[in-house]
């Protein structure tokens, strides 16, 4: 026909799956971070200390005179302690997570599309995730490459084969813990200033309240209120660091799991497409 | 007397110029401000309640400078766009805490929130919060805060967004009572149609510059590159157009059904010469004169849209 | 609006505070950051009511670091750990940096700005507001904990001790406020600022030997503190050694000019800052 119509038409083209709208969500917070000078410099800074003991490994690996800093499993976790800043402050820049769509009336929007509670919840813990691991489990399993390469042998790596799952428990169990309580906060507050602050108070509180009744009573089990502990515990059992362990693994697992679990369900009954105001 | 006067007014943001050497006077009574997205009509409002300092340029309102003189809110109401609020506060505390910056005791206050929140027909949802206001609803209080303390001049930046018509209607009502009543009203609104049932007194925004102020037909009368289009009702719309394409302001001709469209660039000489056609009888009778475009809109569009 | 009436007298800048200070108590007061504040505020009353219950048990003597402690050295190393290097200073910041922050976040701070009260009035007002909200629920604690810890037979003993505890945290409380009020009306990144100040400077700070500590606001409330320093880690054992004590009256007067200059700079960044709202 010599007019073409003009009008509307629907898409006819391919959709993604069902289930995979998070990624949509998840690639927007990526973007959206990486597009901030300030925390790509922070994710740069965050790998100096990866340079550091990489020259540290290499002059183990090379140098007689010093031995004293051959690799261990003391080197790695120590790298991941090390790391604790940078994932604080990362996980800090996630305040606005839920905050920022709260504020802005956009959860309703979310909401209305064909997207499921648990696909936008994963979408928002899908960025901070990642990078918090890029700073942590990428680092330090790369640093077990970089000692294989420098060393020349696998031995180091044959002999403490419990070093790879250390890693990514230790690695993991951080993400996860700190990624869940701050996007849990997130879905409390309309304000990521509020949030930020509140989950800074809670890691320090929480960490001081565990020192003074472990004082005053003596028992190490409290460490179950302060999610710094906990980690502290899962590592020093997972890297077998020897001396006291605030908790034994389990229970320390099983905080990290009461962690996440009180996060799940503190986001699943915030996130919803109304409020009701009294 | 202008109420606000603004003398080569500009404030740029960095490198991007919000307002661009304004020079403008608006005459007590009430003026509409219109302009497209991004015209600078937020910028303008900003700077006539003090909240942005000019980068250059003064502006003056009820003949005193703005910027950091806070007592002159006392004879200002002013009604944002943006939809803010105290929520947990119902919109009769919210009001009379408002009304007691000013200086009123709490008694007064309240009863000069009261007679706002009457004034806006809140007063059924005035103990609720704010909120669980709808739109229309949290739009009304926000007038409600503006004209509790009874100012000289009402600064209203998109009063109507969000009411359903017929509040939009009453609320057209009562900004002319209270333009009636003798207080000034600067109104800005992207609604053209509203904005000429309140006043066909303009200021028009484009780009960060006055485009046009005044009445809103005198302003058509001068915009000279687009002849006026007349449009006659009539049943013998042939002769008629035989006879006024002999004139030499007609520009064109068209017919439509029931009568004619005439264009013409000397539309006073025009009306002239159709008035004595009427009146001689010698086309038969004509049912009706109108100019389509002679309105805000048609302005709008020649002088925005061009 | 036909009959105008004879508006008053626009307020004065004390009135209009005073003013802003009415509004402000109860939207603090009521607020969901008032549930954080009974939070943390709450933890050293829980840690009281366990150290009571272990007292009171008798099974167990009371100990810290293997040694026996009475309830009132309990207390004092309260008031040290909890409220003055962490309660007192963050509050300050979460209260200070936000009195203006918040408004232009909410975008309400345009309702206050346009009223025929000045800029200034309306920080100072909402800093009156933080002052009150927070000693209010600030002191019941210090309050509740005291008389958990402290036997009743030391009371009469003790009890010039805390209120010196009282005043000075109410006084600590005012000065960390003024200050990150500052802080949240002249910068733009108040928050990060803040916790710098109190986690970063005041730490190295109080380390260092000379004059460095004087320009801290915990230096000074730590000077009134009527309860030895506990050492609980590296760094504070070194900041108890490297302490120096002024007067009482010079810390007062320090902080009280913390509190007037702070608030004084505050004023004039307000009345001079543009705040540009987020559309």
């Amino acid at each position: 026909m010599p007019i073409h119509d003009q009008g509307y038409r629907r898409y006819a083209g391919r959709k993604r799956p069902i289930g995979t709208a998070w990624w949509v969500i998840a690639r927007q917070q990526i973007r959206t971070v990486l597009s901030q000078k300030r925390y790509l410099a922070l994710l740069l800074i965050a790998w100096m200390p990866f340079v550091g003991r990489v020259v540290q490994i290499y002059l183990a690996a090379n140098f007689q005179q010093a031995a004293f800093l051959a690799t261990s499993a003391q080197l790695f976790r120590s790298f991941l302690d090390q790391q604790g800043l940078f994932v604080f402050l990362l996980i800090v820049g996630a305040s606005g997570a839920i905050a920022d769509d709260r504020r802005a009336n956009a959860l309703q929007v979310y909401l209305s599309k064909p997207l499921t509670r648990v696909e936008y919840i994963a979408g928002k813990l899908f960025a901070p995730l990642v990078f918090v691991l890029s700073v942590t489990l990428l680092p330090a399993l790369l640093l077990l490459v970089v000692h294989v390469a420098f060393a020349g042998s696998l031995t180091f790596v044959t002999q403490n084969l419990y070093l790879l799952p250390a890693i990514l428990l230790y690695s993991v169990a951080l993400a996860l813990v700190g990624t869940f309580t701050m996007v849990a906060l997130s879905s409390l507050s309309k304000s990521r200033r509020f949030t930020a602050l509140t989950f800074t108070g809670l890691f320090f509180f929480t960490t001081a309240m565990y020192q003074a009744l472990m004082r005053i009573t003596g028992s190490r089990l409290w460490a179950l209120i302060s999610p710094r502990d906990i980690l502290s515990a899962i590592g020093d059992s997972a890297f077998r660091m020897p001396g006291q362990r605030a908790l034994p693994l389990w229970a320390a697992l099983l905080g990290v799991t009461v962690i996440i679990g009180f996060s799940v369900l503190v986001l699943e009954r915030r996130i919803r497409g109304v409020e009701v105001v009294k | 007397m202008s109420i606000i006067a603004s003398e080569h007014l500009s404030k740029w943001y960095g490198q991007v110029s919000g307002l661009n050497d304004v020079t403008v006077q608006v005459p007590a009574g009430i003026t509409g401000l219109l302009g497209p997205n991004g015209a600078g009509k937020s910028t303008f409002m900003k700077l006539i309640t003090g909240q942005l300092r000019p980068s250059k340029g003064h502006v003056r309102v009820l003949g005193e400078p703005i910027w950091g003189n806070p007592a002159l809110f006392q004879r200002i109401g002013f009604c944002p766009e943006q939809d803010a609020f105290y929520d947990s506060m119902t919109g009769r505390q919210w009001v009379s805490a408002l009304a007691g910056l000013h200086g009123f005791d709490e008694a007064t206050a309240a009863d000069a929130a009261a007679r706002a929140i009457e004034a806006v027909e809140l007063t059924e949802a005035a103990d609720r919060k704010i909120g669980s206001y709808s739109k229309g609803m949290r739009q009304r209080i926000k007038l409600a805060q503006a004209i509790a303390h009874q100012p000289e001049l009402l600064i209203l930046d998109e009063p109507l967004s969000g009411m359903d018509p017929l509040m939009r209607r009453r609320t057209v009502k009562q900004i002319k009572e209270w333009g009636r009543a003798g207080t000034s009203v600067l109104v800005s609104s992207h609604i053209l149609h509203e904005i000429e049932s309140m006043t066909s007194n303009i200021v028009l925004i484009n780009n960060g510059r006055i485009v046009a102020e005044g009445d809103v037909h005198h302003i058509r009368d001068l915009i000279d590159e687009h002849p006026h289009t007349v449009s006659i009702r009539t049943t013998q719309a042939h002769a008629v157009a035989r006879e006024l394409l002999a004139d030499e302001g007609v520009v064109s001709v068209r017919f439509d059904p029931g009568g004619l469209v005439v264009e013409t660039a000397r539309p006073d000489a025009f009306y002239a010469r159709v008035t004595d056609l009427a009146a001689s009888g010698r086309f038969g009778p004509i049912h009706e004169i109108t100019s389509p475009d002679d309105n805000l809109q048609a302005v709008f569009r020649y002088l925005v849209k061009a | 609006m036909s009959g105008r009436p004879d508006l008053p007298a626009p307020p004065t800048f004390a009135a209009g505070a005073v003013r802003v200070f009415s509004l402000s108590l109860g939207e603090m007061l009521w607020s969901r950051r008032t549930v954080f504040l009974l939070l943390v505020t709450g933890a050293p009353v829980f840690l009281a009511l366990v150290a009571r219950i272990v007292q009171g048990s008798g099974v167990v003597p009371l100990r810290v670091n293997g040694a026996a402690v009475d309830g009132g050295a309990i207390f004092g190393m309260m008031i040290w750990i909890f409220f003055l290097r962490f309660i007192v200073p963050v509050l300050g910041v979460f209260y200070g940096t936000s009195l203006i922050a918040d408004e232009v976040e909410d975008r309400t701070i345009t309702y206050l700005f346009t009223r025929p009260i000045r800029r200034g009035a309306v920080l100072v007002g909402k800093y009156l507001a933080y002052v009150v909200c927070t000693t209010l629920v600030v002191l019941p604690s210090v309050v509740l904990v005291y008389f958990l810890l402290v036997p009743l037979g030391q009371v009469a003993r003790t009890f010039t001790a805390f209120a010196a505890d009282l005043g000075l945290l109410a006084l600590g409380l005012a000065a960390y406020g003024a200050l990150f009020a500052l802080v949240g009306a002249a910068l733009k990144r108040p928050l990060v600022s803040g916790l710098l100040f109190v986690f970063g400077w005041e730490q190295i700070a109080l380390l260092v030997p000379g004059y460095a500590k004087r320009f801290t606001v915990a230096h000074y409330v730590q000077g009134l503190v009527p309860h030895a320093m506990p050492s609980d880690g590296v760094v504070q054992v070194l900041q108890s050694v490297l302490r120096d004590n002024p007067p009482a009256w010079a810390c007062v007067l320090a902080l009280a000019g913390v509190v007037a200059v702070s608030l004084w700079l505050g004023v004039r960044a307000v009345e001079s800052r543009e705040y540009v709202l987020d559309q």
